[in-house]
């Protein structure tokens, strides 16, 4: 074995598994990989992912169906469709409710616009990324996937 | 100058107010001699007199006159606007009740000077009083050939009808007055630049002459005694001529009506009331409640004159006199006044249907002690969008009192906002002040 | 409103530029010429100008003779000052911005902030002005003004008081436009409020106009409500086909589903009004009722067909019957399925007995004078009929007639009409007795003719509708009428009522030599002579005698935009694509050709009516199709050249075809 092919071939590779060795034998914390599924990292405070319709405390829908989330929306991917609460069938306080409320999250960019513009803060993006799905129309978001559970 | 009593010379003479005695105290003289006159010579004699709308606005009588058609092609109308409603004033109601026939003789003459057939007396629905009188007078002037047709044989007719009005202070606005007349809703009607003079398309879109009861009541003197001698009155003052009615009232000994010739002082006025009672002189609001106040020191050099009235920032308006003294606090008098105005705005336009309400709803948060920092600053904003802003006078008659005490007394809305209570504690002031508001005077 | 007094202009300066303008006319409409704009909420370019709100402030001042220029102490309203000589108008200077602010602080001081949940958001004049002029923030921290929201005035219009900004444009459309004066305001001060009286239902035949010009969300439709926001809906120009009038609208809609109608300004036929019938009576765009796939009778069943199955049927039915066939339609169709629906029958199956009459009596229309032509009339009698019923936007131009222009309105009618408030003289007609005022009229003795006389003498028109025809004796009683106005020169218009009912006389469809007519055609049925009929899109259910004709007919293809009572009677059933769900081209009664795009896609297997012809023709003798509705329009066209304007681009506002009154195709149809 020429000093060459020593050079040019073996020390790199036993470079590479030195480092490989030396984080192994480091504390899990400071891993650079995690093991995805079961461990899950601390997202950014910030992070923008899936839409979530919020409630108030008492239980009522944030949402008042005003549609200014698709009208912001730079994707045209929100489709809202408003109905009048009455006393018997209240969802949310006020006169208007979304009857239906539909994200296409294919076409979705995350651009948090439709947050921006909720009067109310209805609808905010939060930390859900697992997104992938089967079928195209699986991405079609209804609100009842995107209403949050009333909280006991 | 004292007390110059013209108009109310036989106020006090119950039979003044029937023909017999109005005729031997040399009533209808005017009258007759204007009939022997051409038209236009009644006018110029009006012209002569200097004679000045005594509603408010002072806008000389005789131009009103002078600008109807002198050939008639529609009917002509004469209105007199007896809908006195501004606080403070009651003059004419005391000429309707005591010297109802002036008012009538006036209108005559008036109706012969600008060929109109037909006149109303647009008369406050609460005067009942007056409104009796002034009935009893016109049935009186029927019968003895005063009115209707031909009168004292000279061929000229002339009717008069009485119309009251429902309780609302913007009928006294003119246009207000005669949409109210019409049988329409009582708001004020496009005025000069926008639509044509009420003397060229008033009432009915006729020609239409409308002034106040104290203006008619001076025309039979002017006729009588000739526009030169009612000249002579008041000459001292720029552009004020006659006698002017003030109602007294506030903190005086003797409230009442009192006629002055135009030249005298406030505090002569002051003093034919029988001064002040219950303490010094604090404020004046010389002319009505829509007028500015004024302070002491103003009242001191306050002449009365229209011209002269405005060197002090004020004016003699429909002279409501008030005058208050040293434990009047004027936050809550201001908030009496705007409460007033928030009530009556009429609702057309939209500084003085919302600017009103907010003024009062701003003025009742400071009177309940719970005043902002800045409220004074916003409440002089507010009054500026207000003023000159508004659809008639009543938005301007609303932001100029509480534009003028903030003006005057700024350092008493200070107090009251900061400290949460009047700067003047009396009793006065919590008479004054409303009475859920007493907590913030002690 | 300008004000055109005579034909004098006079020179106005605004912000600088020097203009010359007619004499009169209103600052707020000079400033447009320039381009500019003067906000404003009260101002109605129809209504009387008010100065109300006061947002249209503008500093005004006049040259002197000297050259220098006096501005006036106060700002004055731009919508309310009528342009005069000299006169110097400033509408973008500092103290203009800074009452715009104070004014509109002033309108939000009591405005709810409920734009996200209110109908007008998107689309609100305040929301528009405040964007532009408005503060940025409010002083005001007090408690605003809490009313009742979500009142309903009528099943239409829902009114909501808080967020009011009492500017008076619906109280003043119903004391100046609809003549109804229904809305008033109540109270006074802050407290104003526009109401009916009593809180009574706001009964009117053009209550849906009031939505529309209302700058804020107080009134709002309550069809619509909730229904879209503005951004959300698709909109376009389209012709309203409730009836014969022709109104010009906007046709909303959302996701390929119709919303709402709005008006469109043609200032020949509806200025920019809508009646009720138009605004809200288009519910069969989304009705349940719609008509998807082409139905063929098994037995006692329906069967789901293809329009291969169902036309192979109708073959199979049109040629077992022969020339035993006949056509009946209803005038919701455009003139190009008319015309192949006439050629279908005359030329291709050889048979003359085709009709879209409906009425007792059967007749022609008659119309001399246009839409817009009545407002020059110095004397109209209206005869008959209701115009606010029948013929809306002819009763507001008639209206508009005789309180602006003061013409002379006679109404002699069996009830009582809303034009009675207007007419000099109301006159009633006893139950049966239309011929008898009629004959009464025209010999001229009694009171009622003289007065008639007297309308007629100068300039007059006489208005009725085919209406008339429905009453006995009342075909009798037009011509008799006819004759009148040709002998005193007035002009005499019975107006059809049905949407494209002038059309489909323009296009023959009418029974031709030897043909049978409705009645004609309904009574063949029964006795046997007529063995096919088609029912384009009407239902003889509804006319006496229909059911018996129906059960009876061998063969009955039924055609229509929904379900009706007739389809239970067919044997094979075509779904129609609904008037806005098709190109085509529309004929009002004053014979105005306008053109109409499709605006949404006809649900399921619906065709438009010249399409399901075009297939129907081609499959019983073999031609060249059409392909599209501009095609069967030139064919129209070379027929009949009154039509000549649709056959090229059509102006906006449509064109109105002449008026020789031969009946062209009738015979040949070609």
């Amino acid at each position: 074995m020429s000093f060459e092919v020593f050079r040019d071939v073996a020390k790199p590779i036993i470079a590479g598994f030195g480092i490989t060795s030396r984080r192994l034998l480091q504390q899990k914390e400071k891993r650079a990989t995690i093991q995805y599924p079961e461990d899950r990292r601390e997202q950014f405070t910030r992070t923008r992912w899936r839409h979530v319709l919020t409630r108030y405390d008492s239980g009522l829908e944030r949402c008042i169906g005003c549609s200014l989330c698709a009208g912001a929306c730079p994707a045209r991917c929100i489709y809202v469709e408003a109905a009048e609460n009455s006393d018997s069938d209240r969802r949310s306080p006020g006169e208007r409710y979304a009857a239906r409320y539909e994200i296409n999250l294919l076409r979705c960019i995350f651009c948090g616009y439709c947050q921006e513009a909720c009067p109310t803060g209805a609808i905010v993006l939060r930390k859900d990324f697992e997104l992938a799905n089967y079928d195209r129309e699986d991405f079609l978001y209804t609100k009842e996937m995107l209403l949050e559970p009333i909280r006991e | 100058m004292a007390e110059m009593k013209l108009l109310l010379e036989h106020s006090n003479d119950p039979e003044y107010a029937t023909l017999k005695g109005y005729l031997a105290k040399g009533g209808y003289t005017g009258l007759g001699k204007a009939l022997k006159m051409e038209r236009q010579a009644v006018i110029d004699s009006v012209k002569a007199s200097g004679l000045r709308g005594r509603g408010g606005a002072g806008f000389p009588a005789w131009i009103k006159w002078n600008g109807i058609e002198k050939e008639i092609t529609k009917p002509h109308y004469m209105i007199c606007n007896a809908d006195e409603g501004e606080p403070g004033t009651f003059k004419d109601k005391e000429l309707m009740e005591n010297t109802p026939f002036l008012v009538i003789e006036g209108m005559t003459i008036g109706g012969y000077a600008t060929q109109s057939k037909v006149g109303y007396i647009y008369i406050r629905g609460e005067f009942v009083d007056a409104c009796r009188a002034m009935r009893k007078a016109i049935d009186e002037a029927y019968a003895n050939g005063y009115l209707g047709k031909n009168i004292l044989g000279s061929g000229v007719d002339f009717d008069l009808y009485i119309h009251t009005g429902a309780g609302s202070y913007e009928c006294g606005e003119e246009s207000a007055l005669m949409s109210s007349l019409m049988g329409e809703r009582g708001m004020p009607r496009l005025k000069f630049p926008h639509a044509p003079l009420p003397t060229v398309a008033g009432l009915w879109d006729c020609p239409t002459i409308i002034n106040n009861v104290e203006t008619y009541s001076c025309v039979p003197f002017i006729l009588d005694r000739g526009g030169e001698w009612y000249a002579t009155l008041g000459a001292s003052t720029k552009n004020s001529r006659g006698t002017k009615i003030f109602s007294v009232s506030g903190h005086v000994n003797k409230p009442g009506n009192y006629e002055v010739e135009f030249g005298t002082t406030l505090m002569e006025l002051l003093d034919l009331a029988g001064g002040m009672k219950g303490g010094m002189l604090k404020a004046c609001v010389p002319g009505g409640s829509s007028v500015p106040i004024i302070n002491a020191a103003d009242c001191e050099r306050a002449i009365i004159g229209y011209e002269e009235m405005a060197e002090v920032k004020s004016m003699v308006g429909s002279g409501g006199c008030m005058f208050l003294n040293e434990h009047t606090c004027i936050v809550s008098f201001i908030w009496r006044t705007a409460q007033f105005y928030a009530n009556e705005s009429c609702g057309k336009c939209t500084p003085c249907r919302e600017g009103t309400k907010w003024m009062f709803q701003i003025l009742d948060r400071i009177v309940r002690g719970k005043g902002q920092p800045g409220d004074a600053e916003l409440l002089v904003d507010i009054t500026k969008q207000i003023d000159g802003r508004s659809f008639c006078g009543l938005g301007d008659a609303a932001a100029w009192p509480v534009a003028g005490a903030i003006r005057v007394f700024p350092e008493e809305f200070e107090y009251f906002i900061k400290n949460g209570r009047s700067m003047v504690d009396s009793a006065e002031s919590r008479a004054m002040a409303p009475k859920w508001a007493q907590p913030a005077y002690s | 409103m300008a004000v055109d007094e005579g034909h004098r202009t006079v020179s106005v300066t605004i912000n600088g530029i020097e203009i010359e303008v007619p004499q009169g006319e209103l600052i707020v409409e000079s400033v447009k010429r320039l381009g500019l704009e003067i906000p404003v909420f009260c101002y109605h370019p129809r209504m009387k100008p008010v100065g109300m709100c006061r947002m249209c402030l503008v500093e005004i001042g006049f040259k002197q003779p000297d050259g220098s220029v006096r501005m006036m102490p106060k700002p004055q309203a731009g919508c309310t000052l009528p342009a005069s000589e000299g006169m110097v108008v400033l509408t973008d200077s500092e103290s203009v911005h800074r009452d715009r602010k104070g004014v509109l602080e002033f309108l939000l001081v009591n405005h709810p902030l409920d734009c996200p949940v209110c109908d007008r958001g998107g689309e609100c004049p305040l929301q528009n002005n405040t964007l532009a002029y408005g503060p940025s923030t409010s002083r005001f921290i007090d408690l605003k003004r809490h009313l009742p929201k979500a009142y309903p005035l009528s099943q239409y219009v829902m009114l909501d008081l808080e967020r009011c900004i009492q500017c008076g444009r619906c109280v003043r459309f119903t004391e100046e436009i609809s003549g109804e004066h229904e809305l008033a305001f109540r109270f006074r001060g802050a407290s104003m409020q526009p109401s009916t009286f009593q809180l009574l239902d706001f009964e009117s035949k053009f209550s849906g106009n009031v939505i529309e010009i209302c700058p804020v969300g107080a009134l709002t439709s309550a069809q619509y409500r909730f229904r879209a926001r503005p951004w959300d809906l698709q909109t376009t120009p389209a012709v309203c086909t409730a009836c014969s009038n022709g109104c010009n609208v906007w046709f909303d809609h959302r996701a390929g589903r119709f919303v709402r109608i709005n008006g469109r300004i043609n200032e020949g036929v509806n200025e920019e009004w809508t009646c009720d019938k138009g605004k809200f009576g288009h519910d069969y765009y989304n009705s349940t009722d719609r008509l998807r796939t082409p139905l063929v009778r098994k037995g006692d069943q329906f069967v789901e067909a293809t329009w291969a199955e169902a036309y192979e049927e109708i073959v199979k039915g049109l040629e077992s019957a022969g020339k035993d066939v006949a056509g009946l339609c209803g005038t919701r169709i455009a003139n190009e399925g008319l015309f192949l629906f006439n050629r279908l029958f005359k030329q291709v199956l050889g048979s003359r007995s085709v009709d879209h009459r409906w009425t007792r009596t059967l007749g022609t229309s008659r119309v001399q004078t246009p839409i817009a032509g009545i407002e020059g009339k110095k004397g109209v009698l209206v005869f008959g009929s209701n115009p606010a019923e029948d013929l809306p936007i002819v009763f507001l131009r008639l209206r508009k007639a005789a309180t602006r222009n003061g013409t002379q309105v006679t109404v002699v009618t069996p009830d009582v009409t809303e034009a009675d408030a207007f007419a000099t003289v109301a006159s009633r007609i006893g139950q049966g007795d239309v011929l008898k005022v009629a004959q009464e009229i025209v010999d001229g003795q009694s009171e009622l003719a003289r007065k008639v006389a007297d309308c007629l003498k100068e300039d007059g028109a006489i208005v009725t509708s085919d209406r008339v025809r429905n009453l006995p004796g009342g075909g009798e009683a037009l011509r008799l009428l006819e004759d009148l106005a040709a002998r005193c020169g007035a002009e005499f218009n019975c107006y059809p009522t049905g949407p494209n009912a002038m059309g489909a006389e323009l296009l023959g469809v009418l029974p031709g030599d030897g043909g049978l007519d409705t009645w004609g055609i309904l009574q063949g049925c029964c006795s046997g002579t007529i063995k096919a009929l088609w029912l384009l899109d009407c239902d003889p259910t509804t006319v006496e005698g229909g059911d018996q004709a129906l059960e009876s007919a061998e063969f009955l293809v039924y055609q229509g935009v929904t379900r009706s009572e007739a389809t239970a009677f067919a044997n094979v059933v075509l779904p129609m694509a609904a008037p806005a769900e098709q190109d085509g081209t529309w004929t009002n009664c004053e014979r105005r050709l306008q053109r109409m795009t499709q605006a949404i896609a006809a649900p399921g297997d619906s065709k438009p009516a010249w399409r399901i012809f075009s297939e129907v023709i081609l499959r019983l003798q073999p031609s060249t199709p059409f392909f599209n509705p501009r095609e069967i329009m030139k064919a129209i066209a070379d027929a009949d050249p009154r039509f000549l304007p649709g056959a090229s681009d059509l102006p906006e506002e449509g064109a109105i075809l002449s008026a020789t009154t031969q009946a062209a195709m009738a015979g040949d149809g070609a």
